[in-house]
């Protein structure tokens, strides 16, 4: 044998052998990775597990929003054996109308559609029913749904979602991305003809976060059924109302009427489904006052008791003619002028300020620009461009005209003067799955002083007898407003109806306000239309329970009587429409009835606490029998009511202290 | 002569390795099988290898120039019995491979006839006693030998045919065919190899081109080189246990107890293992090599290499099957793949290397 002939063969297989080994060395070890990933696709098939949506929950942790599973109904119609047979029985099993049933089958089979869903939500007995049928035509899928325990409450802070469960208004919109969720995946091991052998969880289902509201349940509830009450006694045809905590932005309730019931289907344009406090502006009117009379502090040298002259309720400006509601009045202090709410006044006061740094004060306390509260629908208001303001545009910003705001808005400016100068942001989102929310800081906006002469101007609204918001007084809470009762512009007629937004907004307790609550009733008729009376009382019973919900302390005696001297109504309150001059379009505003009469002072006389320290101012008005409300500490530098004037019933005196 | 003979002769280890070879090949049975319908295959295999050591003992007794002197009666009847299992045999797997037996079992006829393949080609060269294998001696002989292989061969069994000519190109080779022959004969097989494969059926084309490129059809005829392939690779370095290979355990990989066992066990056992596999099996063609040295006569030593060529070639071709080196042709893995008729029949190979081996202190 010949040997080489041998080693040629060996040295044949042996090549042979190192090509084949050489392929499984690079299968096993060098390309092992692909491999296994390989196997895998072949081996496993991807299923997605749906992540439950987030919970909503009240700052209390009471639910008002969360996801329950559900079954629903699905056909394969083009495997149905036949159509009229299919009808029957679905109908008869899932309790729907053959007819209706038979048309949708037929419509979809003649569209060779695949996939027909049913019925949503099928109840257990129904779906039981379906499986025990068994036909490879049928199928019943898991879905979630999305389920509102309160019914109504707080509709139009929650929203709602579709029937994917993705939000369509409201927190369930602006938070989709918290509340959906992350879908995880199952991964299915399934053998060559698909038969799931075992299945693996790859990717838990992150579910959605559980979203804490600042909304109180309590208060929210109050608020809806105040707001609801008022609306339909006042014959509105909508309103809002919000109530914040004025330090930190929190909104604790936010009401719109008319409601709906976010577990029911609703039409994407229904009218039901519109946020009044936030996504529809209107004409503030006289709350707006505040705005002026806050920049008038800080950019001008007026003070609470400088005299206004309100040219006895006829300002003439060049082409227009600003008429109070009331009867003229000559120079009243600047308090006044916000209490009586004057419009004359309020434009005299506005002359002072000047175009410029009104325009700067309106932006500065975030009118004509979002709030940025977790709501998509939000609006952002209206101001116009100061390049766009015509030449009396100043006067009618002055007392709320011109400007479009929302009730958030007009709360974001109250709590300006409540919390002592800044501007909070509103956010409606406490924590997110447990962990707090971040808010962005305050901004500074009014100087400390003035805002606590704002205050204690605002509180003249309510507490003097002649102030326009007395109907919003408060048992055992010192309480600080502003009424307005803007007439709404018809945009067809370009005339000024005699239909008003009527406002109030307010804070309590006056020193140290632990709550902002404003109200704007849409469309209220006639002098019973105005803020102070159609507002003021919404405002009282939603403070009264907040106030008593939160548990902030009283600042004033329980059996403190809030009687007041009737003396004879004063007040015809309104710009005449027929006395209405040249400029139609800016037609004046309204003002702010206050029906109950004015008091004529009956106390003692307001001394002169300018340059004393504290102690002494309050031992002097121990002596003379008045109440001294101080407010910081040092120096007595401003008081109000001013020094000289008479005191009502009642009325205290606010001293502020500077060092 | 018989009285000389001593089991102390017997090649125990060639045996030892065949039999460890074996007890691989049915732990690995027991694994790709189970839970399926055909979870009794490793018992049967037990039973199939205690036959072949039967056989195997058997084929001892008798001389192998005795069984030389029946090659003619032997080489007709293995016709004849391949015709008739073309004729009777049924129809399975798309071929007509098997006699149906009692008792539920097949015989492959085709398997039995490589060792009167090996016979044949033995005796014939020897007769020449040339060391120069002339092209009509060697044409005569492939004739002859493409007899069987062309009734296998439209059975269709392909794989089986190509192992009767991997015995007789292994045995003109040694017997001195020129390099001038063996380089006409290259050329020749080129030139007839695309003429036949016009001739041949899709399937078998298909069959030989998709390890070519297996992702041309992987749902077609690439599938079992693809999920082979995967396999293979998905076993790594040290694979995934007994029983834990889920290409073989989800059954993507098709009959993983029979031609593609190997990936199987390449699955579960990894790299290590085929490492250590192959390793067996090359001890075991080295010592049959070495038995054909150390032959009494140039017969002997025709039959021994015989043997070699036929096993080294069902390893080669089987393995580089199951690592996507050569076309799936259906050749199973000497002493690991399940199937009564392969198993007898290699240990009958191994017991004429032992005819030989204990002959070979006559002279």
């Amino acid at each position: 044998m010949g040997q080489r002939r041998l080693l040629t063969l060996a040295g044949i297989a042996a090549f042979w052998a190192a090509v084949v080994l050489y392929h499984l060395i690079s299968l096993q070890v060098f390309h092992h990775r692909y491999y296994v990933q390989l196997a895998r696709q072949h081996q496993e098939v991807p299923i997605e597990v749906p992540a439950p949506r987030g919970t909503l929950f009240d700052r209390n942790g009471q639910t008002l929003a969360m996801s329950v599973p559900t079954e629903s109904v699905y056909v394969n119609p083009l495997k149905l054996p036949d159509l009229g047979m299919a009808a029957d029985l679905l109908g008869r099993v899932l309790h729907l109308d053959r007819a209706q049933l038979f048309a949708t089958l037929k419509q979809a089979y003649d569209d060779h559609r695949g996939y027909l869903l049913i019925k949503h939500r099928v109840d257990f007995q129904e779906a039981e029913n379906l499986r025990g049928l068994a036909f490879d035509w049928i199928g019943v899928q898991h879905e979630s749904q999305r389920h509102y325990p309160k019914g109504d409450l707080a509709a139009h802070v929650l929203g709602g979602v579709d029937f994917s469960e993705t939000g369509t208004s409201g927190v369930e919109r602006a938070l989709e991305q918290d509340l959906h969720g992350v879908p995880g995946e199952m991964r299915l091991v399934t053998d060559v003809k698909g038969r799931g052998i075992e299945s693996q969880l790859a990717k838990p289902a992150r579910p959605g976060a559980a979203i804490t509201l600042t909304i109180d349940e309590r208060i929210q509830f109050v608020a809806e059924r105040e707001l609801e009450a008022a609306v339909i006694e006042h014959h509105a045809f909508a309103g809002s109302l919000v109530a914040m905590n004025p330090q930190n932005g929190e909104v604790l309730a936010m009401a719109s009427y008319p409601t709906y019931d976010p577990n029911q289907a609703l039409q994407g344009n229904d009218p039901r489904r519109i946020n009044h406090a936030v996504s529809l502006p209107f004409e503030p009117g006289s709350v707006f006052k505040v705005i002026t009379l806050s920049a008038a502090l800080e950019t001008t040298d007026l003070k609470p008791d400088s005299p206004i002259n309100c040219h006895g309720g006829a300002f003439t400006l060049p082409g227009r003619v600003i008429h109070d509601s009331h009867a003229g009045l000559g120079i009243i202090p600047m308090a006044d002028v916000l209490a009586r709410s004057s419009n004359s006044g309020a434009v005299e006061i506005g002359s002072h300020v000047g175009p410029e740094n009104l325009y700067k004060y309106v932006r500065r306390f975030g009118f004509g620009q979002k709030t940025g509260i977790e709501l998509k629908e939000e609006n952002r208001g209206r101001v116009w461009p100061f390049n766009r303001w015509r030449k009396t545009s100043w006067a009618s910003v002055s007392m709320g005209q011109e400007v479009g705001v929302t009730t958030l808005q007009l709360a974001q400016a109250a709590a300006v003067v409540a919390n002592g100068g800044f501007l909070i942001h509103p956010h409606l989102v406490l924590k997110k799955n447990d962990k707090p929310v971040p808010v962005a800081p305050p901004v500074r906006i009014l100087q400390p002083d003035n805002a606590i002469l704002m205050r204690s101007m605002m509180e003249g609204v309510v507490v003097l007898p002649y102030g326009t918001g007395r109907r919003a007084r408060l048992d055992g809470y010192s309480v600080g407003g502003k009424t307005g009762s803007a007439q709404i512009f018809d945009t067809q007629t370009k005339h000024y109806t005699h239909s008003y937004n009527g406002t109030f907004m307010g804070f309590a307790p006056l020193t140290n306000p632990a709550l902002v609550v404003v109200v704007t009733l849409n469309g209220t008729h006639g002098e019973g239309g105005f803020g102070g009376v159609v507002a003021a009382p919404v405002f009282h019973a939603v403070a009264s329970e907040a106030l008593r919900v939160m548990e902030v302390p009283r600042d004033l005696p329980d059996d403190k009587p809030h009687t007041l001297v009737a003396v004879a109504a004063n007040m015809d309150d309104l710009a005449d429409p027929d006395r209405a001059d040249t400029d139609n379009v800016l037609a004046d505003d309204d003002d702010d009835a206050p029906d109950a009469q004015v008091a004529a002072p009956s106390g003692p006389t307001v001394p002169n606490f300018k340059g004393m320290n504290m102690r002494a101012v309050l031992a002097q008005a121990a002596e003379m029998g008045i109440t001294v409300l101080p407010a910081g500490s040092g120096i007595a530098r401003v008081q109000n009511p001013p020094a000289g004037t008479p005191l009502y019933e009642g009325e205290r005196i606010r001293v502020q202290f500077v060092r | 002569m018989t009285r000389h003979l001593s089991l102390r002769d017997i090649d125990w280890t060639l045996l030892t390795i065949v039999l460890f070879i074996c007890a691989v090949g049915v732990l690995q049975i027991y694994s790709a099988t189970m839970g399926t319908s055909f979870h009794s295959a490793w018992w049967m295999q037990i039973v199939f290898v205690f036959l072949g050591l039967l056989l195997m003992w058997g084929l001892l007794a008798t001389d192998y120039h005795t069984l030389l002197h029946y090659v003619p009666m032997l080489y007709a009847g293995s016709v004849i019995a391949l015709l008739g299992t073309y004729l009777v045999g049924q129809a399975a797997f798309g071929s007509r491979r098997w006699i149906p037996l009692p008792g539920g079992f097949h015989l492959q006829v085709s398997e039995f006839v490589k060792l009167v393949i090996i016979l044949l080609v033995a005796r014939y060269l020897t007769e020449l006693r040339t060391d120069d294998l002339e092209i009509w001696d060697m044409l005569k002989l492939a004739c002859l030998v493409l007899v069987p292989g062309g009734l296998v061969l439209i059975q269709p069994d392909l794989g089986t045919s190509l192992t009767y000519i991997a015995v007789l190109v292994v045995g003109a080779f040694i017997a001195g065919l020129r390099w001038k022959y063996v380089a006409v004969i290259a050329v020749v097989a080129v030139v007839v190899l695309p003429v036949g494969y016009h001739f041949m059926k899709d399937y078998q084309k298909a069959r030989l081109t998709s390890f070519l490129d297996p992702d041309r059809d992987p749902q077609g005829t690439g599938y079992q080189l693809i999920q082979s392939e995967i396999a293979v690779g998905h076993g790594g370095m040290w694979g995934k246990g007994v029983t834990g290979g889920t290409q073989t355990q989800l059954r993507f990989l098709p009959v993983p107890h029979k031609d593609f066992i190997f990936s199987a066990y390449a699955e579960e056992h990894g790299f290590v293992g085929v490492v250590i596999v192959l390793a067996l099996y090359f001890v075991m063609i080295m010592r049959i090599v070495q038995n054909a040295q150390t032959a009494p006569d140039r017969v002997g030593m025709y039959i021994c290499m015989g043997v070699a060529g036929l096993l080294l070639f069902h390893i080669l071709v089987n393995v580089g099957m199951v690592a996507d080196k050569m076309p799936v042709t259906g050749i199973p893995l000497p002493f690991m793949s399940a199937g009564g008729s392969s198993v007898c029949s290699m240990f009958m190979a191994v017991g004429l290397v032992n005819n030989v081996r204990l002959r070979r202190f006559v002279n």
